[in-house]
């Protein structure tokens, strides 16, 4: 995949490049952003309910320091992108995003967030196909739906990311011609009514639909059982 | 097994009203429904009301593309008894093929119309005449496709995004344009926009509420937000490539969706399963039913501000999902059934796994009882509230739970029997109030009664195959309907099957689509605080709304 050369807001790889050199400043901040995160209660789809699931009583995602989550934008500093992204609800993930304060991370959980999943095929019209085609992310975590270990592996290696200093985000470019894979799509054509009707009558007589269970079960089941 | 045609009336005055060539009977343990009738356009207001007079509920409203017209397909059904049966009107292209069809609206007799129409408009572009807001329903308002024509050939690459910036453009204006003169109108009332990001709406609904005060006066359910063109997609798709949609249909509960689309094609099909893959069936349905009501439980008490039985019920969830894992090797979006079959068998340590969750479970349940159902806190909050009389239920098409609650005893295992459920001894709990409470009470007992299933059935599972032999990978040309009781209510697929490899058209009649039509009467007089417990009540997966 191809990274962004210049998003101009995403230029935290080198801190503080100014007159005065804060690095020791910077890195004791970033420790504590990396022990105090606070993600957006937010969800779109399955992966959702693993999140809650994650911060429920068996995975506790409160051990890590991560599981104060806020419902409103303007106090979270990490959004879980967790679920399908359709494009209808693409305007409000951006302005949630927008309406975070920063600095702020963001992950993608499971496959639709990372790149469409399994809800991809060619020619298709309803979702967006990986959320960082409108905002950046720092860790995808693959899995439909991931489980809760792998979600809270996920934010441990966003952790680990902000505390090193490398969070900058992966964004790829807005135009991606190649999303969508060249599997040949088998749209169907319409058919015609009166010949779809037809065969119902004369043709092949009845033996599809009328006979009750018993007499088409014996059909079936005739071929020898493939195990 | 042949079943027997139950003669009804509608049946006598639908010969009495249309050509007998237009009426064909089918077998309802095949076809799923009784009988259809194709109807002439002007009369099926007139067939409609006729229904409603005799207690029919709409079950739901589609549309299928054929290159000379569009067939817009109604399913009636009652409470009690299956006693399915489907109209059919023509909605006429015009020569190119384009979306010019039109057709009657019935929203004045049946409001589960409203959104059905609105649907097939959305989908189709057939316009409902005399519908009194056809607007889209699933794609964003400005989008300018029916995707489920067949003249619709996909979207060119990378439109995805293209679109996508168009609509962070448009977005900001969208609102103003909707509703300018009704804010600007009326001082006291306002609007709230509760939603799409919501931590309550369960997922990404919008709620437009029309406030007077803290008082609700009206609201309007936007959805759409997480359409995933499921039906689409299965149209390119052959059929047991379709497993993976039926899994993420309703993630919650996805066990009984496998379960709807396993009978339909055994039907079309005519495959009797083995006993051991419907003892499993039943099994791991059951189990999933609980983990979903858990789920339910847990996150609608969260919103009414107890957050320890959400802890509780996880707690619980998680060793559902343990024995659920050790059998499908998935937590959440299952796709473990099988045409004839299920994917493999069930390992040895499930049996003595469930053998203890039972007892422990009971004894949990008796903590609930405790902790929630007796409270005297929560009855004060939720008696009384969100009420939902058998008349809406009956207008809007509510099946399930939020239909038990209102005093119905409808469940389709019941009504209309699949699998071992005819030899299985449960009760069908119904409370007779309607309110957030008796909706409540009705899914904690759904849990009684399931582990009650359980119970029966796990001494009794018999030896032998796990699946069926060898089968055809295309299903028979026909139209084929089946429908189970999933969490949710009542769920059915609706199949046109041309003979190919993959459907012609699959419709999926999902239960919370419905349900959630019927919040709109639910709502006004409710305070906005109880906005959450009325939404939560009715136990809502948005995906399956938007499919």
């Amino acid at each position: 995949m191809e990274i962004d050369k210049n998003p101009d807001y995403l230029n935290t790889q080198s801190p503080a490049p100014g007159l005065v050199n804060l690095f020791r400043v910077e890195d004791v901040l970033n420790l504590a952003r990396a022990n105090s995160l606070w993600p957006l209660t937010f969800g779109l789809a399955c992966c959702a309910i693993e999140l809650m699931a994650g911060g429920a009583a068996r995975f506790d995602m409160d051990r890590f320091g991560f599981g104060v989550f806020r419902p409103s934008p303007r106090q979270a500093d990490l959004m879980i992108v967790a679920g399908t992204i359709s494009r209808k609800m693409v305007p409000c993930i951006k302005t949630l995003y927008d309406q975070m304060p920063s600095p702020k991370y963001v992950i993608a959980l499971g496959g639709c967030a990372t790149a469409g999943g399994p809800f991809k095929y060619p020619g298709q019209y309803a979702i967006l196909e990986g959320i960082d085609k409108i905002i950046p992310v720092n860790v995808y975590v693959p899995g439909c739906p991931p489980r809760p270990e792998a979600l809270i592996a996920g934010i441990m290696e966003l952790q680990k990311q902000i505390k090193e200093g490398k969070t900058q985000g992966v964004m790829s470019p807005a135009s991606v011609q190649d999303s969508q894979d060249g599997r040949p799509a088998d749209y169907k054509n319409a058919i015609s009514r009166a010949d779809f009707r037809k065969p119902f009558d004369p043709a092949q007589g009845k033996p599809p639909a009328p006979p009750a269970p018993p007499a088409a079960a014996a059909t079936p089941a005739a071929p020898t059982p493939s195990a | 097994m042949v079943s027997t045609l139950v003669k009804t009336n509608i049946k006598d005055w639908l010969l009495e009203t249309i050509k007998p060539e237009e009426f064909s009977e089918k077998n309802l343990k095949v076809a799923g429904i009784l009988f259809e009738a194709l109807v002439p356009q002007n009369k099926i207001a007139e067939v409609a009301r006729e229904y409603f007079s005799q207690g029919y509920f709409l079950e739901s409203i589609t549309a299928v593309d054929f290159s000379e017209c569009l067939e817009i397909v109604y399913h009636f059904n009652q409470w009690g008894p299956a006693k399915r049966s489907c109209i059919k009107i023509l909605a006429p292209k015009n020569a190119s093929g384009a979306p010019i069809a039109t057709a009657p609206s019935i929203t004045s007799i049946y409001k589960a119309a409203d959104w059905f129409e609105r649907e097939i408009f959305d989908m189709f572009g057939v316009v409902f005449q005399g519908h009194p807001h056809l607007k889209r329903i699933l794609l964003p308002e400005s989008s300018t496709i029916h995707p489920l024509l067949k003249s619709f050939k996909g979207e060119p690459k990378g439109s995805d995004v293209e679109q996508c910036l168009k609509l962070l453009k448009e977005d900001a204006e969208t609102f103003e344009i909707t509703y300018p003169q009704s804010i600007k109108q009326q001082n006291n009332h306002y609007y709230l926009n509760m939603g799409p990001q919501h931590p309550s709406t369960h997922g990404v609904l919008r709620l437009l509420l029309h406030l007077d005060g803290e008082r609700v006066l009206d609201a309007e359910p936007v959805i759409g937000y997480s359409h995933r063109h499921h039906e689409k997609m299965m149209e390119i798709q052959n059929y047991l490539a379709c497993w993976p949609n039926f899994g993420r249909l309703d993630y919650v509960g996805a066990m009984s969706y496998n379960f709807g689309y396993a009978l339909l094609i055994e039907k079309a099909m005519g495959v009797v399963p083995p006993p051991r893959v419907e003892y499993i069936r039943v099994l791991t349905t059951e189990l999933n039913r609980i983990a979903s009501h858990l789920l339910w439980m847990g996150t609608f008490l969260l919103d009414l501000g107890g957050f320890t039985p959400f802890f509780y019920c996880f707690d619980d969830r998680e060793k559902v999902l343990d024995i659920l894992e050790a059998a499908t090797g998935e937590r959440l979006t299952y796709d473990y059934f099988r045409f004839g079959g299920v994917d493999h068998d069930i390992p040895q340590e499930m049996v003595p796994a469930i053998k203890k969750f039972i007892p422990a479970f009971k004894e949990r349940l008796r903590d609930y009882d405790k902790l929630v159902t007796k409270n005297v806190i929560f009855e004060h909050r939720t008696k009384g509230l969100g009420l939902l009389s058998k008349e809406n239920a009956l207008a809007y098409g509510v099946t399930g739970p939020a239909l038990r609650g209102s005093g119905i005893a409808m469940d389709l295992r019941r009504d209309e029997p699949y699998s071992i459920y005819p030899e299985l001894d449960f009760n069908i709990p119904t409370r007779t109030d309607g309110d957030v409470y008796s909706r409540y009470v009705v899914r904690v007992k759904e849990m009684e009664e399931s582990l009650k299933i359980i119970a029966q059935i796990i001494d009794k599972i018999p030896a032998g195959d796990f699946k069926s032999g060898k089968l055809p990978k295309n299903v028979p040309k026909g139209e084929y309907y089946s429908s189970v009781e999933s969490t949710r209510g009542s769920f059915g697929i609706y199949l046109v099957s041309d003979g190919t490899l993959n459907p012609y058209r699959i419709r999926l009649r999902t239960p919370s689509f419905s349900n959630l039509n019927a919040i709109i009467d639910m709502l006004p007089g409710c305070l906005i605080s109880d906005v959450i417990a009325v939404l939560g009540s009715t136990d809502i997966v948005l995906p399956e709304i938007d499919r």
